[in-house]
């Protein structure tokens, strides 16, 4: 057991004490009708407003989410088993906060921003609104950083760029909380803030991600905002917003960060539970009619903001600097049906997607990213120069392959033109597999594409290719540490590099040392 | 409870304009208020819910049961009323007459606990402060709580004034514990 602190406790008591506004203002109450699954409906209240807190008996919160000409009806933000029938409800004034700012780092809280990590309070000293409005046209700007995701496949062909929203769909099991997780790891030394958001996950799922996290030094940098399988709906249905207004501390102040929520499949779900049991009309597949809306709303904060934004944001305190909040939702489908109300509804919403499919993570392609589908509409703006020069190749290369492996199924006699296309189609497939918790950075990644554009893959046999990879990468680090660690830091592209690149691709390959 | 409310709605309406029209707002809320109790009575409630009545029978027995106590008009109401098998909905439609007819003539009952109890003196000085904050002339219901401590808790409709001692010691455990 922890020691007392004396002194320090009664200087608590003493700030709470100072803190309490006793006077006797007029306020509204209602009673208590009836308590159901989260859902409590109230008699009176007449002059409460959409979405305010509600206080109940024990310090009970709720949240107002039908006003009806004769009743409330409100979602339970907790506990609910102590409530019951005739019990008094009252106004509070206030709508739903959480606690916002950098001291929120490195913990694991719930929907509601407390601590569910066992490392004491957060002792934030702000807090924000959950339910906030996206930033408008006049304070924002175009997309033209790069977050680097580290993954070949990814950042090659479908870059992502600080302030965009894209897409992660597939079905179960097959990697899209892996690519998350890689995405937050890489963020180590980029100063990229991050938030990952487990929405009706179950709680062992989310134990594992935050060791891994810790693991690889990443959690330091990260806000894990959890709404386990277990948690009521509400709470499920809250943890996405609460956890955009953490990431929105970042982006108001000039910062950037990249909010991950996994997944927005299992929030819908919580939200349709909840307006089935307020009784608002079911639509198709029973979600309710405003299910659009819930994610646009949420994602449509995932923005770029320009630098008056932030400068009158902060009261000038911030000048000349943009801040950008990227969002990853995932989405989960069943069997691969994209064509599901929820799915296509985030699809149209966001800015690309990046479609992961289980024939190809069956076939041993991780990540299991299908090229041909995956898109980034944005993103291309913010990519890196030199992947950007480079990578134009891997996607056609990846295209044609496609199509003549189909093709080649059929025929026996293949011309030596399209035997070579297989065979580099084939190589690139390979290369573009990368383990888990193993994020490249931009020049390993130029240079593996940089060789297989050029044809240093050919002499190798397909099985190899991972084992040339990591020789290569190590044999550069050794040898040409300096020249990557320059690409890494501009990212340019130019005769140089490339006369560098070309002289230790062929110093290595005569070493033939894989 | 709040479904039967939206039924009476119409009917409260529909019967307090009527009467605001014919100039007898007192005649028919005790007119209500007499079928409502009445309608409330055991053995009422199982003669209507019985089988074997035609709605036409119901509200002549009705009527019979109130006699005197309700209008001519009235007795034309319930008879809307059984046409439409509503005549479970008189207490609500009572009630919310009772609140039309307290917006009209701008009063309105107000329920004062107190820790201790009031003298006449402290009573007039109360209503006179409500009133002037409700713009309402206030009917007072006055009792006694010694479980507030000190203090008073006033209670208008929806409106909850608390200024008892019970209620500043809540809000001091709730800043403590948060």
């Amino acid at each position: 057991m922890q020691q007392l602190n004396p002194s320090e406790i009664s200087e608590i008591i003493k700030q709470r004490i100072d803190s309490l506004e006793v006077s006797s203002e007029a306020r509204n109450e209602g009673t208590i009708v009836s308590v159901s699954d989260g859902i409590i409906r109230i008699h009176g209240l007449a002059d409460v407003m959409y979405g305010e807190m509600i206080e109940f008996d024990g310090g009970i919160y709720g949240m107002a989410l039908n006003l009806e000409r004769d009743s409330v009806g409100a979602i339970i933000l907790g506990d609910y088993q102590s409530l019951a029938e005739g019990q008094k409800a009252r106004c509070t004034g206030r709508i739903l906060e959480v606690p916002v700012g950098p001291e929120l780092e490195g913990r694991v809280v719930d929907a509601l921003g407390n601590p569910i990590d066992g490392k004491g309070p957060v002792n934030a000293k702000l807090t924000d609104a959950l339910e906030k409005v996206a930033p408008g046209v006049i304070s924002r700007q175009s997309v033209d950083q790069p977050v680097q995701i580290g993954l070949k496949a990814i950042d090659a062909m479908v870059p992502i760029g600080r302030g965009q929203r894209e897409l992660i769909i597939g079905d179960r099991q097959i990697g899209k909380t892996a690519i998350a997780v890689d995405a937050i790891i890489n963020q180590k030394d980029s100063g990229i803030k991050c938030i990952y958001v487990a929405i009706g996950q179950k709680a062992s799922s989310i134990a594992a991600v935050v060791r891994k996290l810790e693991e690889h030094g990443a959690m330091e940098h990260t806000i894990v905002v959890a709404a386990t399988a277990s948690d009521p709906a509400a709470m499920q249905f809250l943890a996405p917003f609460g956890g955009c207004t953490m990431g929105e501390y970042y982006r108001d102040r000039g910062q950037d960060a990249l909010i991950i929520y996994d997944d927005l499949t299992k929030q819908a779900w919580a939200y349709r539970q909840i307006s089935l049991l307020l009784r608002r009309p079911p639509g198709r597949e029973a979600y309710p009619g405003d299910v659009f809306y819930l994610h646009a709303r949420l994602l449509e904060r995932a923005a770029r903001v320009n630098a008056d934004y932030v400068e009158k944001f902060t009261k000038g305190e911030v000048k000349g600097k943009t801040g950008s909040l990227t969002a990853l939702p995932v989405i989960e489908t069943q069997a691969g049906d994209v064509s599901a109300f929820v799915p296509t509804n985030v699809i149209s919403i966001t800015d690309g997607q990046i479609f992961l499919e289980a024939s190809m993570f069956n076939a041993g392609v991780r990540p299991a990213m299908n090229a041909g589908v995956s898109v980034s509409r944005v993103g291309g703006a913010a990519q890196t120069k030199i992947v950007k020069k480079l990578s134009g190749g891997i996607r056609t290369a990846l295209a044609q392959y496609r199509e003549l492996a189909a093709f080649s199924q059929f025929a026996s006699d293949l011309d030596e033109a399209t035997k070579a296309q297989l065979d580099h189609g084939e190589r690139v497939t390979e290369l573009m597999k990368q383990k888990q918790y193993a994020p490249q950075s931009v020049a390993e990644m130029a240079l593996m594409i940089y060789a297989a554009d050029n044809k240093f893959l050919s002499e190798v046999p397909v099985s190899k290719i991972g084992d040339f990879e990591s020789a290569l990468l190590s044999y550069m680090k050794a040898e040409h540490g300096d020249l990557l660690e320059q690409i890494n830091k501009t990212g340019d592209w130019n005769d140089d590099i490339q006369a560098s690149f070309e002289a230790a691709l062929k110093k290595f390959s005569s070493t033939q040392t894989w | 409870m709040a479904e039967l409310s939206t039924l009476a709605r119409p009917y409260a309406k529909a019967a307090f304009e009527y009467a605001v029209d014919a100039a007898d707002l007192k005649g028919w809320s005790d007119s209500l208020k007499a079928a409502s109790v009445v309608s409330q009575e055991e053995k009422v409630v199982q003669l209507l819910g019985a089988p074997g009545y035609t709605s036409e029978q119901q509200a002549t027995n009705t009527i019979e049961i109130c006699g005197d106590a309700i209008n001519e008009k009235a007795q034309g109401f319930l008879r809307v009323l059984a046409e439409n098998k509503r005549l479970g909905l008189l207490p609500q439609i009572s009630k919310q007459f009772e609140a039309l007819k307290a917006n009209r003539e701008k009063t309105i009952d107000i329920t004062v606990v107190s820790a201790v109890q009031l003298n006449d003196v402290q009573k007039n000085k109360l209503a006179s402060a409500l009133s002037a904050k409700l713009e309402r002339e206030v009917n007072m219901q006055a009792s006694v709580d010694v479980g507030l401590i000190g203090g008073a808790v006033v209670r208008a409709g929806d409106t909850v004034i608390d200024g008892s001692i019970r209620g500043k010691l809540s809000k001091l455990a709730q800043v403590l514990h948060s």
